[in-house]
């Protein structure tokens, strides 16, 4: 029953949406970490997530940085797998081209077999 | 770092304060448990706001459980390590002696056990410990 | 093979829908703690789908009145068992 994790990418699943208390920065730190450490990452972004993604994102009232700028720096952190979910991309009307960032969409029906193939699995 | 036959290495991720949300709780429970069936609780990672359980000011009522003790015992009997995220934790109040010099501040909340820790031991733990188990608010 | 955790019950939002989603055909589902009101119908409905290997945490049940209200189907376990969960799936994800 053991599977070889040592070749699996690093997944961190982004489900938070910006400006959102700590969480996708929290989740974007892990990735960062990880990449710097050497580790094969996979982002994904899935749920409130994805608005992670949306064009035209600001700095908050307060000064708050955002994450944007975040995902702006991933390129040189080596992290480039980028994947979006299809579904709750389609569900908060956001389309692939509109993306800034180079995101791959997974649709319904392979979400499930990018998540059991990384290891190990961060969920924020 | 090879388990003994069917005594698995675990890591939980605590990711809710105390009290505020349930995830402590059950993160305890948990621990407990796989304690009870053999298995090891190597280390315990706390990010987000389960920071806050690293608090040596926690002042809970008398009748109701005291979680942060709760995690000082597991460390003292089973040698679990307490990690603390850094930076979570400097940004929540949450501060060890040195950081709270290093800061200029009046007083200091977190002693070990509790230790002061960088990311990248939780995503080391991730990738090291047989199972990891997060619990989150 | 891998085991979820959801913490929060159906009503009220699409996490539910992205965990199901997310679950490959041989996945295990644990409810844990608000997660559980989730294995009373009508809410357990929800789950239909994942009878066989849909389970939920038998003290969080018990402290929310709900040991004598959840679906049949779905399978209550003690914290034993939530381990035992843990140990024989490869990893667990959690959704909250």
């Amino acid at each position: 029953m053991s599977d070889d994790t040592a070749d699996m990418p690093l997944l961190v699943i982004l489900r938070h949406a910006p400006h959102d208390g700590s969480w996708l920065r929290e989740g974007l730190d892990v990735a960062l970490v990880a990449a710097a450490f050497g580790r094969a990452v996979t982002l994904l972004f899935m749920g409130d997530g994805v608005e992670a993604l949306r064009p035209g994102q600001k700095a908050g009232p307060l000064g708050q940085k955002g994450t944007h700028p975040t995902l702006d720096m991933l390129a040189m952190y080596d992290i480039e797998d980028l994947r979006v979910d299809a579904t709750s991309l389609a569900e908060r009307g956001l389309s692939i081209a509109e993306l800034p960032w180079p995101v791959r969409p997974v649709t319904a029906e392979a979400l499930p077999a990018v998540i059991a193939s990384a290891s190990p699995v961060f969920n924020f | 770092m090879a388990s003994e036959q069917g005594k698995l290495r675990y890591a939980l991720v605590v990711l809710g304060g105390p009290y505020s949300q349930a995830a402590t709780h059950s993160a305890l429970r948990f621990g407990e448990a796989l304690i009870t069936q053999g298995h090891r609780l190597d280390t315990v990672f706390f990010y987000h706001d389960g920071v806050y359980n690293a608090s040596r000011l926690a002042a809970p009522p008398q009748d109701e459980p005291h979680l942060v003790d709760a995690w000082v015992r597991l460390a003292n009997d089973q040698g679990t390590e307490l990690l603390v995220c850094v930076a979570a934790a400097l940004r929540r109040g949450l501060l060890d002696e040195r950081e709270a010099q290093r800061h200029g501040k009046p007083a200091f909340s977190v002693e070990p056990p509790f230790v002061l820790a960088g990311i990248g031991q939780l995503v080391e733990a991730g990738i090291t410990h047989d199972r990891l188990v997060t619990f989150a608010p | 093979m891998l085991l979820h955790l959801l913490n929060r019950s159906p009503a009220g939002g699409r996490l539910i829908q992205d965990v199901l989603r997310a679950m490959g055909p041989e996945d295990r589902l644990l409810l844990i703690e608000s997660g559980v009101y989730g294995a009373a119908p009508p809410q357990s409905a929800c789950f239909e789908t994942l009878k066989g290997r849909c389970y939920a945490l038998q003290e969080d049940l018990a402290s929310r009145g709900l040991a004598e209200r959840h679906a049949d189907w779905i399978i209550p376990v003690d914290m034993a068992g939530f381990v035992a969960l843990t140990a024989e799936t490869q990893r667990t994800v959690s959704w909250y």
